[in-house]
Order: structure tokens, then C-alpha cells, then sequence
């Protein structure tokens, strides 16, 4: 299984902490700063990623339509999403996207290295 | 009573000068069924007593010639004080400027009939919102006789459309400000959450920091996730003093509620020297908003970790058919009797303002939010000391307190 987590996300600076931090825990990150930059990676990528960590409110394709589009390709659609937002209530924005976890921005680097580490 | 004028020669729609009148000449058609009454004179009387729309005759060029008891209802005027005056009488002077009485015969003489809603003004000058419909009257030769004009009344109605629209629009507006604050938190959060990040992966190098560093950075942190709690505070307690604070229902289990929020407070905690341990019967089931309810748990627990640092924090947690009991109890100072009303409402606290931060709404946010759930919170009697909470909380909510 590959160690690459996809980061979906545009704001650069939480992007690149995420990458950072991700890569001083052993994975390998690779950054898409929205949902269709996300697909075109995914689907030029040999190798996929082991879980895609999503933000939801993103420019020109966000969150929700990034998954609908995911899932509706049978290569990508089993990929494991782990939604990441600063919304309040995310447990209501992330309805209907099926991820496999729910954290709220910022996490706590214990925690989303823990949930990360169960996909990959 | 019906007072009638009436016009010379045939017409279709016939009235006569009063009840007492059926042999008179004006009625040249004694084929009438006979019986008791014609038909004429109960269609008459019927006309007569119709209260809900005001209906009376004009003559060709507007002035009132009959008055019916809901013309009187409707506009104020007894009959023997507007029979024979124009109809404009009714009229609002912006309409009269106009010339909209008018313009309305004109357009039932092309047309035959003319309807038109607008204010109209009653003998006590105050305005109603009238539906009218002005029939012209012919005779056989297409001679105008006059005219037949009913009108309705429909200031209820039109009131009850003016306050669903009213009411539409401030659900509107109370929309639009929650998804403006909704928007506005998460712009708040999202470069505190990047801050946040840096910070986290800065204490987390491999080679250790300097200790100074260290502790410079784990301060900053702290700062930061104050920030972080504080921006959801505020958007809450303006949700709140704004009344659109609707809960998410859902079935969950409060034990493993508090014990996340808990579980999530451990580092914090840490600091804080204080053990917070969670005691409860097993797993108590209902239906309450999540998010809300780890809200009020996180901000006892923050008060807690924050007055009584250095004590023990235990939640006790019980259940009867009906309803969970919480208790938070911590080992601090606790709270004077003579502030416990005080404590709980906005920026208050018992605590000095410059020893402690904060905006003093945790327990306040707390409170209204337990309340929505049809709950209550209170202060127990401390024993021996410290602040003791405890939190009822139905196992649903009464009707309504959900959207």
C-alpha cells in the first residue's frame, strides 16, 4: 500500500503545514490546492494515494463536488476521504460525503497523524 | 332596510322603492311566482342583508342610489346620509387626483365591468383595502341605466399577506446573518488553524527545540487555541441574543460524549495539574444536539481546568427513564452563594476579570443551550468545596425546540 496522502486544500500556508507535518510523521503528501486540481492528479497518478484529506469550502471545485466526482470514478471511488474543516458544525457539512473521519481545523497533529495512520 | 331611486323605464336589474311597493308601476312584470314574498323582493332583501360585501346601484353618471347593510358595515355610512351623493366620496384624495372614480365608470361603460383593488376611505376618514367590481348596467336598447358596485373589504386579508411577507423576510434576514456568521467563523478559523499548524509542527521537531524556544512556542500555541474557542464562542452567544439557535437532533450517547470532550481536554489538563475523571452508569441514550451538548461540557470543563487548576474535576453521570443527570465537580474555590444567579448570565463571572481571561459567557452559552434541550442547569451546595454543577437534561427535547 502506498504511504501518499493527497492534501485537498487552498489556503497555501495550511496546505503546506499539513505537507510538513505529514512528512515528519514517515507519509508522503502531495497538495492540490482544490477538488479539480485533486482529480487531474488523481487521474494521471500511477500510484494512488492511501487517503485523500479534504477540505470542504474550496474555489472552483470544493469539497462535496470533489467527492461526487471521486466517486463516481470506479478506479478513485474507493479511496478514503478524511474531511478536514473550519466550519462549525462540520459534522452537518460533511453529511452525505461518507468519509471515513470527520476533523475540524486545526486539528491536533496527534490526532490527524492517528486517524491517518489507520488508512495508510 | 333598502331605499331605492329608481330609474325610469326597464331595466334588468330591477329594484323597487321598498318592500311595500310591489303593485307600484315600476314593476311591470306581475308574472312574478306568487306565495308570500316574490322573487324579486327576497333577491332585494337578500342584497339588503349581506354584510360582508357592501353592494348598491349608482346612477349613470356615479351617484349612489341603493345601500346595502354591509355597504353600512363596510363604510360607515348610514343610508339616508350617502344616497345620492357621488361615489367618489370613497375615494382617497391621491386617487381623486387621479381621477380614478372616473376613469373606473368609464372602463365598466367600455367594458362592461371593471374590477380594481386599492384604499378606500370611510366615513371616519380611516382607509380599508377594497376589492371592487363595477358592473355597468344596460337596458335592452344598450341605454346605460347605471351601474351595480360591489365591494369587499379585504384589509384582514391583505394585512395577514403584509405580516407572511413581513415574516419572510425577517426569516430571510435571519438566514442570510446566520450563513454570514457561519461564513465568517470559518474565515476566522481557517488562518488560526494555518498559525495553529506551524506552531504544532514546530514543537513536534525531531531535535528538540531550545527549552526557551520551546516554552515560547507552546505559549503561543496556547494563545492560539484560545483564539480558536473564542471566535466560536462569540458566533454562538450572537446566534443566541439573536434567537436563531436551533438544535441538530440526533440519537447519541452522553457517556461517550463527555468522554471524548475529555479525552480531548487531556493535554490541556495536563497543564493544568488537574485528573478529570468521568463516572457514569453506562451508556445514556437521547436525543439532544451533539455538538451543543460537548459545547456546555467543554465549557465547564474549561472553567474548571482554568479556577480550579491544581484540584481533581470528576463528572458523575446517571439516568432515569426520562432524564440524564451530569455532574461536574472540581476542587477550587468554588462560587459564593451570592453569586450563583449572577454567574450564569452574559459577561459575568465571580472571578476578578484581571486574574482570569475570558469574555465571561461560558456558563452562559451553557445555560441557554441546556434550556433549549428543555433541561436546566444549577449549582449544588458545595461539599466541602469547589464548584459543583449539575446539568438535567430530558431525554428529548419538548416540541419545538428543534428546527
Amino acid at each position: 500500500m502506498s504511504h501518499t496522502v493527497l492534501v485537498v486544500e487552498d489556503d497555501l500556508d495550511i496546505r503546506q503545514a499539513l505537507i510538513d507535518i505529514l512528512e515528519d510523521h514517515g507519509f508522503t503528501a502531495v497538495g492540490a490546492p482544490d477538488g479539480a486540481h485533486a482529480m487531474q492528479f488523481l487521474l494521471g497518478a500511477p500510484e494512488l494515494p492511501c487517503v485523500i484529506l479534504l477540505d470542504l469550502m474550496m474555489p472552483v471545485m470544493d469539497g462535496a463536488a470533489f467527492r461526487q466526482a471521486q466517486r463516481s470514478d470506479p478506479r478513485l471511488a474507493a479511496i478514503p476521504v478524511v474531511v478536514l474543516s473550519a466550519y462549525r458544525d462540520v459534522d452537518r457539512h460533511a453529511d452525505g460525503l461518507d468519509a471515513v473521519s470527520i476533523l475540524r481545523k486545526p486539528p491536533s497533529v496527534r490526532e490527524l497523524v492517528n486517524v491517518l495512520r489507520t488508512h495508510c | 332596510m333598502v331605499i331605492v331611486r329608481v330609474p325610469s323605464s326597464n331595466i334588468h336589474v330591477r329594484m323597487t322603492s321598498s318592500p311595500s311597493d310591489t303593485a307600484s308601476p315600476s314593476h311591470p312584470e306581475p308574472s312574478e311566482p306568487v306565495g308570500p314574498r316574490s322573487v324579486e323582493e327576497r333577491f332585494r332583501a337578500l342584497v339588503s342583508s349581506v354584510k360582508d360585501y357592501a353592494i348598491f346601484m349608482l346612477d349613470p353618471s356615479g351617484n349612489i342610489e341603493t345601500w346595502n347593510a354591509g355597504a353600512e358595515r363596510t363604510k360607515g355610512y348610514q343610508a339616508e346620509e350617502i344616497i345620492g351623493q357621488h361615489m367618489s366620496r370613497f375615494y382617497t384624495p391621491e386617487d381623486l387626483a387621479r381621477g380614478l372614480p372616473g376613469k373606473l365608470l368609464a372602463e365598466a361603460l367600455r367594458e362592461g365591468r371593471v374590477e380594481s383593488e386599492g384604499w378606500r376611505v370611510r366615513k371616519d376618514g380611516t382607509r380599508f383595502w377594497a376589492d371592487v367590481v363595477i358592473t355597468a348596467l344596460v337596458d335592452e336598447r344598450g341605454v346605460l341605466m347605471g351601474f351595480a358596485k360591489v365591494t369587499r373589504d379585504l384589509t384582514e386579508r391583505l394585512r395577514a399577506q403584509e405580516e407572511q411577507l413581513r415574516l419572510a423576510h425577517a426569516e430571510e434576514a435571519v438566514r442570510l446573518r446566520d450563513e454570514f456568521l457561519s461564513i465568517a467563523a470559518h474565515e476566522l478559523r481557517t488562518p488560526l488553524s494555518a498559525v495553529q499548524l506551524q506552531l504544532q509542527s514546530l514543537l513536534e521537531q525531531a531535535n528538540g527545540l531550545d527549552p526557551r524556544i520551546r516554552s515560547k512556542v507552546e505559549r503561543a500555541c496556547r494563545g492560539g487555541e484560545r483564539l480558536v474557542t473564542l471566535v466560536d464562542t462569540l458566533m454562538d452567544v450572537s446566534r443566541i441574543t439573536s434567537g436563531s439557535f436551533n438544535l441538530r437532533l440526533s440519537q447519541f450517547d452522553l457517556t461517550a460524549a463527555v468522554l471524548e470532550v475529555v479525552d480531548r481536554f487531556r493535554e490541556h489538563a495536563l497543564r493544568a495539574s488537574s485528573v478529570v475523571t468521568v463516572r457514569s452508569e453506562g451508556v445514556l441514550e437521547g436525543r439532544w444536539d451533539r455538538l451543543r451538548i460537548e459545547q456546555v461540557v467543554t465549557n465547564l470543563l474549561v472553567n474548571a481546568l482554568k479556577y480550579a487548576a491544581g484540584t481533581p474535576v470528576d463528572f458523575v453521570l446517571s439516568g432515569s427513564e426520562s432524564e440524564v443527570t451530569l455532574t461536574m465537580s472540581d476542587g477550587g474555590p468554588g462560587i459564593p452563594e451570592s453569586d450563583w444567579d449572577r454567574i450564569f448570565r452574559r459577561f459575568e463571572r465571580a472571578a476578578s476579570m484581571r486574574s482570569f481571561g475570558g469574555l465571561g459567557l461560558g456558563l452562559y452559552v451553557a445555560r441557554q443551550i441546556v434550556e433549549a434541550h428543555g433541561g436546566d442547569i444549577r449549582l449544588l451546595r458545595p461539599q466541602p468545596k469547589g464548584a459543583h454543577f449539575m446539568i438535567r437534561l430530558p431525554r428529548s427535547p419538548p416540541d419545538g425546540a428543534a428546527r
